[in-house]
């Protein structure tokens, strides 16, 4: 049975440190709970309401009170056994799922503080990650386990890095599985050739990447025609699915430096239409904006650019262009 | 488990024995609960699979899939012919609505967790990489401690932990080389001892005191 519980002003009700076996509830009075932050060490007040549980998290979790009870004013409180407390809640999953949602708000958020501390240091890269998880596999002749982690991998990251390799490993393990059987057969060829731990610059770019950063720089250099040409045959080559798209933005890039607006506007709308979630929807709206703009098409352009500003998610530099380039509207 | 188990039919998922049922890494947004068979949690770490839980039925697994859509931090493999039921963040109120003991499960679950990343987060926050190492064996100790309420080990400070340099890196956020030269040099003190398959700390509160006079105030 709960027992009631009379605490005198300024008494403790438990400290941090101690082992906890026992729940309670405020019935009445004031109750702070002190604690310092994890990450400032600044003092923290948290005050109980009445009818609040506390002391839940470390007595379910078996672990030391985080923080000092504190009696502010004469107080009363109904205190549970874990036990007791079990059984009162499952008779009210009301409670059970308030207390899920507030644990899991913590969690979130004390996890999102770890990886942030992590991130500079261990986190590995999950494209990488699971490639590996499939090349281990490999090795293990798990085939079917492989055929798994390079399947999901084309799934995920169906132009990423590895696409071809995984592409190469999952048939394989497909073929190993039926000719010789989980756990059996020769070594696979060409597993761990790929050498992944280390960042890969150029290295293993496609034909098709390589050739799309030189037409890149041919731009920087203002040979548009030259790029737009090396843009159109990456496109028609069909072999590098995140390169071609790449190139499809390029070619209306091209075209609006080259000052031919119609067709830009022409080739940008298709473009969006095909990849509405293209990561260069914002920049390809920006400039549809622009060739109406230079068209003397004012209206159409303002309607462009306050799109591209109602987007959820736009850099500040895109963000600052779009601004400056409305300002330039309402001047003209 | 006693499951009100006719409505939860439509969420069962049978696995083979040795299926993946997800791989780390991958994009997870459902979590488990078993129902029949057994459930291996493990790592790859390297050129070796760490195995880091077997779970029973009535278990959860994924369940950090409910909080966001994070890659999976383990793979999970059938031991046996698998039968679980599988929830998202959509319908696991579903679940736990008509079924407490889950919902009461999944409670301790997360409180686990939590304290957990705490734990893990005070580790980080050191700023010396001898006190991250130190910390990670303290940490140990507690979980230890708490699964196994030690009586005679409490009178000795002397531990074992059944760990490696490279978990010790993993846990202090350090890499393996890094973790290995901090392990080398306490080896050198005398502070530690270095085994294939567990490592002995000669004196836990010499590490408490190391850590807490490392600890910014």
């Amino acid at each position: 049975m709960p027992k009631a519980m009379h605490y005198k002003a300024n008494s403790v009700i438990y400290f941090k440190g101690d082992t906890p076996d026992r729940i309670f509830i405020l019935k009445a009075g004031r109750v702070s709970l002190d604690s310092n932050d994890i990450e400032t060490g600044q003092e923290i007040h948290d005050y109980i309401q009445t009818g609040e549980f506390f002391g839940v998290k470390s007595a379910l979790g078996k672990y030391p009170r985080e923080e000092n009870a504190v009696v502010l004013s004469d107080t009363d409180v109904l205190i549970f056994s874990v036990a007791e407390f079990e059984q009162l809640v499952s008779q009210n999953t009301r409670i059970i799922m308030k207390m899920l949602k507030v644990f899991s708000n913590q969690l979130r958020r004390i996890h999102a503080k770890v990886s942030n501390l992590l991130s500079e240091n261990e986190q590995a890269n999950p494209e990488e990650g699971l490639f590996q998880n499939g090349q281990y596999f490999m090795k293990k002749k798990q085939y079917r386990q492989a055929l798994y982690a390079f399947n999901k991998y084309l799934t995920y990251y169906p132009s990423g890095r590895f696409h071809e390799e995984a592409n190469r490993l999952a048939r394989t393990a497909e073929q190993y599985a039926q000719r010789f059987g989980q756990g059996k057969g020769p070594a696979p060829e060409g597993v761990g050739k790929t050498e992944v731990s280390k960042p890969q610059t150029g290295k293993s770019l496609s034909e098709s990447a390589r050739r799309y950063y030189e037409a890149v720089s041919m731009l920087g250099r203002q040979e548009y025609q030259n790029a737009l040409e090396v843009f159109k045959e990456i496109v028609q080559s069909g072999e590098d699915q995140e390169y071609i798209v790449k190139s499809l933005f390029e070619i209306g890039r091209s075209l609006f430096y080259m000052k031919h607006y119609d067709a830009a506007i022409k080739h940008f709308t298709q473009f969006l239409q095909k990849y509405p979630k293209a990561t260069e929807l914002p920049d390809a709206l920006y400039y549809i904006g622009q060739s109406y703009q230079e068209n003397g098409n004012a209206e159409r352009a303002d309607s462009f650019y306050k799109k591209i500003l109602s987007l959820p998610e736009i850099d500040e530099g895109l963000k600052r262009k779009v601004n400056k380039a409305l300002r330039a509207l309402e001047e003209a | 488990m006693e499951l009100n188990s006719q409505a939860f039919e439509r969420f069962a998922v049978n696995f083979e024995k040795g299926d993946l049922i997800f791989c780390e890494y991958e994009p997870g947004d459902s979590f488990y609960l078993i129902q029949q068979g057994r459930v291996q949690i493990s790592k790859i770490l390297g050129d070796i699979e760490k195995t880091i839980d077997i779970l029973q039925p009535g278990e959860i697994f994924g369940e950090m899939a409910i909080l966001e859509e994070a890659p999976r931090s383990a793979n999970a493999t059938a031991l046996d012919p698998v039968r679980a039921l599988e929830f998202n963040r959509e319908n696991f109120e579903i679940l736990l609505r008509g079924n407490p003991q889950i919902a009461l499960k999944l409670l301790k679950l997360l409180t686990k967790r939590i304290y957990d990343q705490r734990r893990r987060f005070m580790i980080l926050t050191l700023e010396d990489e001898q006190a991250k190492v130190a910390d990670v064996f303290l940490m140990l100790n507690e979980l230890q401690t708490e699964a196994e309420p030690q009586e005679d080990d409490e009178m000795t400070d002397e531990r074992r932990f059944y760990t490696t340099p490279d978990d010790v890196a993993h846990w202090a956020g350090i890499s393996p080389e890094k973790s290995r030269e901090v392990l080398n040099h306490f080896a050198s003190q005398r502070r530690v001892e270095i085994h294939d398959d567990h490592i002995v700390v000669k004196n836990i509160n010499d590490f408490a005191r190391f850590v807490r006079s490392r600890r910014k105030q």
